[in-house]
């Protein structure tokens, strides 16, 4: 992730050209061989400058290692490029190729102004980290006359508000203790790892859906509508529904562009063909997030878990029948957290062997919890027990009295002050990054 | 509706009169807190931010010790006091480095001039580390009143004095730990003397000894100068200076790059360098560790006499009438 002056021709060049092929796509009207071919050149430049500069050395590495275990390695050595990935890359690619997808299936018309298509493209609060919108969500948004709307104004800076709190309080937070337990994981108990991993579940959940809160918030006070990209994903009932709640704009496009086609196309293998376009599906998402394996075995656990559910599903509603839904909920509840928690050491591990070691210090290390101060661990679940605490609500519609859409005027405005003087006085302010911006 | 349309409805005088009465309410409350947390800070008369206060403002010691987590957990002050016959400080703070160091040694530099100072320098101190920016954070609260530190607390950040015009900013995530430094709970743990700086760790490291081989890093330009800096300071202001490398349980293969740079400053300067990094009495003795890289009190207590005993060695091997010499006291063995 890195941004570069020359980097801007870049993104020029997939507007132009992906502008140009969605009116060349409509315009081939009838003409299917045609119309396939601007689909397929499209998906030639973008996934082509998607591979250059995300997976090259990723696929080249892995070529000449599986070249050296078959003993045919040459005397050259693999041609790895020094180049920086362009910050946003991935998110505008995917939208493009969605954008012109959609004009492919003909479920919308291309776009014929190239300052519109460009500004779909670039709109900035979401061109780093989303969310990846849909051109027939977002576009006609660009036709319409912007005028000034104190209501989007408030509750944009409300969304931001928001949004502030979950990434300096809640994610950086948690950052500093996170990173400071797993760079010496070795020598942490099992207790310290544990509790570091299961915050790490949330400092991901609070830094991306802040993020997106941040680019929303920002995009309705200019009157636009962004699409959510979180509904309380710690809050899944399991896998499959985590992932409906969970970096939706994501997940949606490879539902739209990538499962659903398989499984059409494969719909004579039955469950097999279900199960096939998930396994692609998640190693799809897994490797969108970065050229490591760590990332395809992350979505490989994705797509297995759901599989299992899938399998099981009659299994677990008899259960569920002889169990109290609150218990029941719950459990289930807990359960895909601790999965999530488990993916997410992956995750974040850059080898597989740092994975390991992650685990085996889980149930090996011995020793006494490391929290830093009392304060740290007291800023930490402040933090995470507001947020969960809000989704909670939300989640269940918990209704009573409200500070932050309270009637009273007075009181709503004290309660947002109230928010942003405890962002200044427990909020980390020494520029952690969003964690998305890199990938 | 447009823009004229809202104007011309008293919409837009409306929304922006509102917004104004949210700020000014954020000012008041910002004002108010603020002041409030600075007003319990500087009341404190125990605990972490005590001490860094205290070595701000009121120490009158004759021999400060500087450092961070290493310094303030090693070297025990009434161990120096006893045997040096001389008032001592523990200036260490966990998680500071050569900046704080320097805040500190400046600010004292300003009410008087100590006779000796010993710099507890770590392995890879001088590693290019954006962390080791982020701690001059434990400076913010004395911008005000400490225009010595201005420099270096811009080193955390160019905005930095534009941050400052919040008043609880320089208190951000201090506010449990000024809370408790108003209650007496500082006061009743673990045999702390606040008075003295130094804070004694009990607990007792019971893995295996690890090996460490140094690697080539970035350096940072910014704590070589500020090394250099001290080191120039002490010598115009005839401060006796040692700089002291503490022992950790971890084996290193090979010279680290900040200790090889700081061992040739201190040649050049003239400057007495002890290295305990490599020190093999330690590496037998896991009970003297409370981690890999801190020592417990058992350990601190050795370790200090073995930097009394290096400095008397030092003071012996030098010139005898020196007026900043101790009236030394051999250790008992």
């Amino acid at each position: 992730m890195y941004v570069k002056v020359e980097y801007v021709f870049i993104i020029l060049f997939i507007i132009i050209t992906n502008y140009l092929i969605g009116i060349q796509i409509e315009k081939a009207n009838n003409n299917k061989k045609r119309r396939a071919f601007y689909l397929n050149l499209s998906l030639l430049i973008n996934l082509g400058i998607l591979i250059f500069f995300k997976y090259w050395n990723f696929l080249i590495g892995n070529l000449f290692d599986f070249l050296g275990l078959i003993h045919l390695k040459s005397a050259v050595s693999a041609p790895f490029l020094d180049i920086a990935l362009p910050i946003g890359l991935s998110y505008y690619i995917f939208q493009t190729i969605g954008y012109i997808m959609d004009v492919y299936r003909g479920s919308i018309q291309a776009e014929k102004s190239i300052s519109q298509f460009g500004l779909f493209t670039l709109f900035f609060p979401k061109l780093l980290v989303g969310p990846i919108e849909r051109a027939n969500r977002f576009l006609p948004q660009l036709k319409k006359n912007i005028y000034f709307d104190q209501e989007n104004i408030i509750e944009g800076g409300k969304r931001i508000a928001w949004g502030l709190f979950k990434k300096l309080v809640v994610a950086d937070r948690i950052a500093i203790y996170h990173t400071t337990v797993i760079v010496s994981a070795d020598h942490q108990s099992g207790g310290t790892i544990l509790l570091s991993c299961l915050l790490y579940t949330f400092q991901v959940y609070a830094d991306f859906s802040g993020y997106t809160d941040i680019a929303l918030g920002t995009a309705r006070m200019f009157g636009f509508d962004l699409m959510e990209n979180f509904k309380r994903p710690l809050l899944a009932r399991n896998i499959s529904d985590f992932w409906r709640r969970w970096h939706i704009s994501l997940s949606s496009w490879v539902n739209d562009y990538i499962f659903n086609p398989l499984v059409l196309k494969r719909r004579d293998w039955g469950i097999w063909g279900v199960f096939y376009g998930l396994l692609v599906s998640f190693i799809v998402i897994g490797i969108w997030h970065g050229a490591a394996w760590n990332y395809v075995l992350f979505g490989l656990l994705q797509a297995i878990a759901i599989i299992y559910e899938a399998t099981t599903k009659k299994a677990r509603k008899r259960i569920s029948k002889k169990i109290s839904p609150v218990i029941y909920n719950n459990v289930s509840i807990l359960l895909t957290f601790l999965f999530i928690t488990f993916s997410l050491i992956i995750f974040q591990s850059s080898t597989f062997s740092e994975a390991t070691n992650i685990i085996k210090g889980i149930f090996l290390n011995s020793g006494e919890l490391y929290y830093d101060k009392p304060s740290t661990l007291l800023f930490m679940l402040i933090g995470c027990g507001v947020m969960m605490m809000v989704d909670i609500k939300v989640e269940y519609r918990i209704s009573g009295y409200s500070l932050f859409s309270n009637k009273s005027w007075v009181i709503q405005q004290i309660s947002y002050a109230l928010l942003l003087i405890y962002i200044l006085i427990a909020g980390v302010f020494d520029g952690g990054q969003f964690i998305y911006f890199a990938f | 509706m447009t823009l004229i349309e809202k104007i011309k409805e008293k919409k837009l005088p409306a929304f922006i009169a509102k917004a104004i009465l949210f700020l000014f309410l954020l000012i008041i409350l910002d004002f108010t807190i603020g002041n409030t947390l600075r007003y319990l800070y500087f009341k404190q008369d125990s605990g972490l931010l005590y001490r860094t206060t205290y070595s701000l403002d009121s120490t009158k010691a004759e021999l400060l010790i500087f450092g961070s987590s290493t310094a303030n957990h090693h070297y025990n002050p009434s161990i120096f006091e006893k045997r040096l016959n001389t008032s001592v400080y523990n200036t260490g703070r966990d998680g500071n480095t050569i900046f704080y160091n320097y805040a500190v040694f400046q600010s004292v530099l300003k009410r008087y001039i100590p006779k000796v100072a010993i710099l507890d320098f770590n392995v890879e101190e001088f590693k290019v580390y954006p962390d080791n920016y982020d701690r001059i954070s434990s400076l913010l609260p004395y911008y005000q009143t400490h225009p010595e530190l201005h420099s270096i607390i811009q080193l955390k950040s160019p905005y930095e004095k534009y941050k400052l015009l919040s008043k609880i900013y320089p208190y951000n995530s201090l506010i449990f730990t000024i809370l408790v430094g108003n209650t007496d709970f500082n006061r009743t743990r673990d045999n702390i003397n606040d008075d003295k700086g130094y804070v004694p760790l009990s607990h007792v490291w019971h893995r295996e000894l690890t090996t460490q081989t140094a690697v080539s890093y970035q350096l940072d330009s910014n704590k070589i100068n500020f090394l250099k800096s001290l080191i120039g300071e002490s010598k115009s202001n005839g401060i006796r200076l040692y700089i002291s490398i503490s022992p950790r349980f971890i084996k290193y293969e090979g010279e680290d790059l900040s200790v090889e740079i700081v061992r040739k400053i201190a040649n050049e300067s003239n400057i007495p360098f002890f290295d305990f990094s490599k020190d093999t009495l330690f590496w037998k003795h896991n009970e003297y560790f409370a981690d890999r890289s801190h020592l417990n009190n058992t350990g601190a207590t050795i370790f200090s006499n073995m930097v009394i005993d290096k400095i008397i060695q030092n003071q012996q091997s030098t010139l005898i009438n020196n007026k900043n010499n101790f009236s030394l006291k051999t250790r008992k063995k």
